[in-house]
């Protein structure tokens, strides 16, 4: 999770992340964003993260980000 | 049947009367023979291509239904044995086997809005490189008719299908439902393009009638008039005059040619986009957003962001993020970090997919260079935009200019606009050559007294003309001003009482009885992006 919130601050330092529940639906992750991100995320965690995965609700939160990595893991 | 024709009015009535008439449980059939009819007498009478794409994609998204229900019930039979590298595998197999129904349903539908949409223009782009290089062969050009709203109703159901194959989607069993989600009268000839998710259930329920959203529709219903009739129709005459006459019209006229139809198609569009809206909440839907004040944009993405965001949302979601998180585009990526430097090498999986994605919405406007030039031209700006983002930052930092400040935004909303409006004259001038004479033109021989000196009168609009533009954009600001401050129009003309709602509403339609520009017969000329 340190790690994620690492790369994330590192994205986007504008962006205040913990809290908030709505990083996709508000705008503040554009689709830019998003593809950099999932480069990260493949990178770190050692996953891959497709198109189907690219949902608001996988990218809303920090916390949504991080279930998904985990469940992306798992499998 | 145009948007702003009697016809349609009262088309909406009888459909509306007929929907609430009907018991609750047949209404979405009512809505089914309402959205076919509309089709039939619209023009669409080559209805076999709307049948097909209904078909094609009834029959490929049960089968891929079926198959996913059959593997679930496989997988968590065999999951218990498989390690991880098992489980990657059978997924692999999975997502194979489904796109084997995927893509020959993709190519077939994609395959005829490409033959109706392009071939004529490939064949005689063909032919003309076959004779500059002395090739005796000569193709046949054919001009198909294009049957009505095939591009918008052609993504729809396209969307759909890979939201099944993605197994975000339940696939609807039914066809006729299925057909009423494909064939939504409001929303067939011009969008927006909504997605299974968000409309088929607003259809396949019995709403029920509600003065209140009537109203609402009625209202903005009569908003999407007034921006076509009065302001859009009104801007064409100068439009079609400056831009039907380059030679005539050069230097400060293309400005005000290029801004004025930077208004015509926005009044155009998105006035048809509300009457859409408005129609369809009548009958209890909600379509999605198409539009959000594109012209205060503070960027070119920002723009695109806030212009036909349905077909933005599309691309965004089943082309850009398919392309840009693939493997061939990620191992691009980690190469060229290593070569061009941690900042270019994460930015190239982003920016060569965004220009694609830019070619790509540049000739879903139509099969001509123009339109190919105008998704390279938002392209580059794109991509110039994203690669100098971060530098012009630091820049300006070290300027000492304030960023987060009114005067700022005012800047960026005119480069926006002035960079918005150039890419206009690129789609509106008769080709790419014109084009360029233009916007040549508008540089080299720039002339400020052409505001003053009755020059503007020249371009089809008399005095009087230019006055109602003038004060109807003046309303249209305004309104968006509004918006974009938060006030909800509508919910606050609610609050105010009675009489003053009335001047109003009467005012609203005397305007558009008194200054809506008419063609033959009284209706409206046809809205520009249902030939699209």
């Amino acid at each position: 999770m340190e790690a994620l919130l690492k790369i994330l601050a590192e994205l986007r330092p504008d962006v205040d992340f913990e809290g908030n529940q709505e990083l996709v639906d508000s705008g503040e992750l554009d689709s830019f964003d998003i593809v950099s991100l999932v480069g990260e995320l493949c990178d770190e965690y050692d996953i891959e993260i497709g198109a189907d995965d690219i949902v608001p609700e996988n990218f809303n939160s920090v916390e949504a980000i991080w279930a998904l990595v985990q469940k992306l893991q798992e499998d | 049947m145009a948007f702003t024709s009697f016809r349609f009015i009262v088309f909406l009535v009888l459909a509306a009367a007929a929907y609430f008439l009907t018991p609750k449980r047949c209404r979405w059939v009512t809505l089914f023979v309402a959205n076919y009819v509309f089709y039939f007498i619209s023009g669409g009478k080559i209805f076999i291509y709307l049948l097909a794409t209904t078909i094609t994609t009834y029959l490929a998204t049960v089968k891929i239904g079926d198959m996913a229900a059959k593997n679930k019930i496989a997988f968590n039979e065999a999951k218990a044995n498989l390690d991880k590298e098992g489980k990657k595998a059978w997924k692999a197999a999975f997502a194979k086997k489904k796109r084997r129904i995927l893509i020959p349903t993709l190519l077939f539908n994609f395959g005829i809005l490409a033959v109706l949409k392009y071939s004529g223009f490939v064949t005689s782009n063909l032919n003309a490189l076959f004779a500059k290089i002395g090739i005796g062969a000569e193709l046949p050009v054919f001009k198909f008719l294009l049957p009505l709203g095939i591009s918008f109703y052609t993504f729809q159901s396209m969307g759909y299908l890979i939201d099944v194959y993605r197994e975000k989607q339940e696939p609807e069993k039914n066809f006729f439902k299925l057909a009423l989600f494909i064939s939504f009268f409001p929303q067939i000839v011009q969008g927006p393009i909504s997605r299974f998710g968000t409309l088929a259930e607003q259809l396949f329920r019995a709403n029920e009638f509600s003065y209140t959203r009537v109203k609402y529709g009625v209202q903005l219903m009569l908003w999407g008039a007034f921006k076509k009739m009065v302001i859009a129709d009104r801007a064409a005459v100068l439009v079609d005059n400056a831009f039907g006459f380059p030679e005539t019209f050069g230097g400060t006229y293309v400005a005000v040619a290029a801004l004025v139809y930077a208004i015509q198609i926005y009044g155009d569009f998105s006035g048809g986009i509300d009457i859409a809206t408005g129609a369809a909440q009548i009958f209890g839907v909600t379509l999605d957003k198409n539009f959000e004040r594109p012209y205060l944009a503070t960027s070119i993405p920002d723009y695109w962001r806030r212009w036909h965001m349905t077909l933005g949302a599309w691309f965004r979601d089943y082309v850009f993020y398919p392309l840009s998180l693939s493997k061939f585009f990620m191992k691009l990526g980690k190469k060229c970090r290593n070569i061009l430097g941690n900042y270019i090498g994460k930015l190239i999986p982003v920016l060569i997919p965004q220009f694609i994605i830019f070619f790509l919405i540049g000739i879903w406007h139509g099969a001509e260079w123009k339109y190919i030039a105008f998704g390279c031209y938002n392209g580059t700006l794109i991509v110039l935009g994203i690669l100098f983002e971060q530098p012009l930052q630091k820049l300006a930092k070290k300027l000492g200019i304030r960023m987060n400040c009114l005067s700022w935004r005012i800047f960026q909303v005119l480069r926006t606009l002035v960079l918005v409006a150039i890419g206009k004259i690129i789609t509106r001038a008769p080709g790419v050559s014109a084009a360029v004479y233009m916007i040549r033109s508008m540089v080299e021989n720039w002339d400020m007294d052409v505001l003053t000196n009755g020059g503007l009168l020249t371009m089809g609009l008399d005095g009087k003309d230019l006055w109602v533009l003038f004060l109807s954009c003046l309303v249209l600001l305004g309104v968006s001003l509004m918006q974009e401050s938060g006030i909800k129009i509508r919910e606050t003309l609610a609050k105010q009482n009675l009489y003053f709602r009335w001047v109003i509403y009467l005012g609203a339609v005397f305007s558009l009885i008194l200054f809506g520009v008419y063609g033959l017969n009284y209706n409206a000329a046809d809205f520009i992006y249902r030939g699209f």
